[in-house]
């Protein structure tokens, strides 16, 4: 019995010092992340979005993005535009330790570098809150895997390859695997067809980038006419 | 040929015929206006599921899809409007008392029926295009142009029609709404050559397009079985030419159905006319 007890007290012990290490492990990437991108003003970029979504027959979209972290964004395209909302745009400082319960969750290898794998959950609960998990190259502070899951059971996958533009390393391609909910809109139905039950989509979208422009001085004015309000949300 | 004429000239000449096409102009032009003033509303509401995934960029709501829209909305009572002409053209002359007069004249009975449906196919065509047109200038001017986003028909799906195939796609869309209503037409024909009043024709029409319609849409299995058997399953065939692919197979069945059902019921109507007793 007195081992028992001598266990239960030595082993919390022995291990807090890990944990407490491995907390602030998590918390010192995503600094690095911020401190990395400190130096982005603003950038533009080609951006195409490849389709693969089951039941979601749409061409190759092509549009410019116009963007200036923290919140600000703009699209420019002639014809109707998709884009992604988890995943879809290279946002890093949407991950600010602030604004998240950081929890580290493992240290492992990415294409040869180690990374950590952390959890986190927005200190503000909304509605449709969403968890993150980000699998971070601590090498070179890259954000290389993000999976969202939301309360509603949308699930995210996002794979992200970078490039070097002007001492920064922005994505030139975003892999996204999603699996989420999707309910049939009343309003895009036929007259006298009755409802489809709601069924989870699962998919494939290739975002591609090219042709960045960064820190180029970008004015708020460019921003004031299309910016999605949601992008302020931190989606 | 002049026997033709003559029947338009008669169905023009009705204030009766420009109901159909005064009721368009209205319900198109207060649409489109209605729409152009709530169109953030309509824009969320229509792309709310797509919302959830997607930041949405570009003119959505532009005058292809208020075509769509219009069309998927006006498609169930176009049918009353050619019942109105249809279903007057042969017993109107019962009711004014011309039609004694015009079968003892010397052209064959033959000739003057098909003169007849000739003309209701004449003023169904003219309905639809007068739709279309109603449609899609209007639309153009007042929401500009863009890809189409359509629900794929009976599918779960988006599909996106790329601006430049819309105008192509949109023609032979309305060529087969004229097919479709034809078959409506030809009912109210046959309807309007059995009696010698026009409210039965017009009012049979519509209560034949109705009951259909309803069993046709009913979710048991009974009405389901019965759905391949009635003509108005195939009256939506011109939405087909909206989805990716365009299912032609689909098309060509259709086509053939409402082809056989329109011809089948001018034959019965032809047979009718023929034997029509005008002494009593």
């Amino acid at each position: 019995m007195k081992k028992i007890l001598l266990w239960l007290v030595w082993v919390p012990f022995l291990l807090s010092p890990g944990l407490l290490q491995a907390q602030e492990e998590a918390a010192r990437s995503l600094d690095a992340l911020q401190k990395k991108y400190s130096g982005l003003k603003d950038y533009t970029v080609d951006v195409n979005v490849h389709f693969d979504i089951e039941g979601f027959k749409a061409p190759d979209m092509q549009a410019k993005l116009y963007c200036k972290p923290p919140d600000r964004m703009k699209i420019e395209s002639k014809r109707i535009f998709f884009l992604p909302k988890e995943g879809g745009t290279f946002n890093p400082s949407m991950f600010n330790k602030e604004d998240f319960e950081v929890k580290f969750l493992e240290r492992l290898t990415v294409e040869g570098r180690n990374a950590v794998k952390l959890r986190l959950t927005p200190k503000k609960k909304r509605r449709n809150g969403q968890d993150f998990i980000l699998t971070v190259d601590t090498d070179r502070n890259l954000i290389r895997e993000m999976n969202v899951s939301s309360f509603e059971g949308r699930e995210v996958k996002a794979l992200i390859e970078y490039g070097h533009f002007s001492d920064f390393d922005l994505p030139t391609r975003i892999e996204l695997h999603l699996d989420v909910p999707f309910n049939e809109s009343r309003e895009i139905r036929d007259f006298g067809q009755s409802a489809q039950p709601a069924k989870r989509v699962t998919g494939r979208v290739e975002i591609t980038y090219s042709n960045y422009k960064v820190n180029v001085g970008l004015s708020d004015k460019i921003f004031n006419e299309t910016t999605p309000s949601k992008l302020k949300e931190g989606s | 040929m002049k026997l033709l004429w003559l029947e338009i000239y008669k169905t023009f000449s009705r204030w009766r015929t420009y109901i159909g096409f005064g009721f368009i102009a209205l319900i198109v032009i207060l649409t489109e206006v209605v729409m152009k003033l709530s169109a953030v509303e309509i824009v969320n509401r229509m792309m709310r599921s797509a919302q959830k995934d997607f930041l949405i960029f570009g003119n959505v709501l532009n005058g292809w899809f208020v075509t769509a829209f219009i069309m998927n909305s006006l498609h169930f009572h176009i049918p009353f409007l050619i019942a109105l002409v249809a279903g007057d053209i042969v017993s109107g002359e019962a009711t004014s008392g011309t039609v004694r007069f015009l079968l003892i004249r010397p052209p064959s009975r033959y000739r003057i029926i098909t003169a007849k449906y000739v003309t209701t196919l004449f003023y169904t065509t003219g309905l639809v295009i007068f739709l279309g047109l109603m449609c899609i200038l209007p639309g153009l001017a007042l929401f500009g142009s863009g890809d189409l986003i359509m629900h794929q028909y009976g599918k779960f799906g988006i599909v996106f029609i790329p601006e430049v195939e819309i105008p192509v796609r949109m023609l032979f869309a309305f060529m087969a709404a004229i097919w479709s209503m034809t078959a409506v037409a030809s009912i109210a024909f046959l309807l309007s050559t059995l009696v010698e009043n026009s409210i039965g024709p017009i009012v049979g029409t519509m209560a034949v397009v109705i009951v259909f319609l309803v069993i046709g849409n009913f979710p048991f299995d009974f009405f389901s079985a019965l759905k391949p058997y009635l003509f108005t399953t195939y009256m939506v065939f011109w939405q087909r030419f909206l989805d990716d692919p365009i299912p032609w197979q689909e098309i060509a069945k259709s086509t053939t159905i409402l082809g056989l059902h329109s011809l089948g019921l001018f034959f019965i109507a032809f047979g009718a006319y023929a034997r029509k007793d005008i002494k009593s």
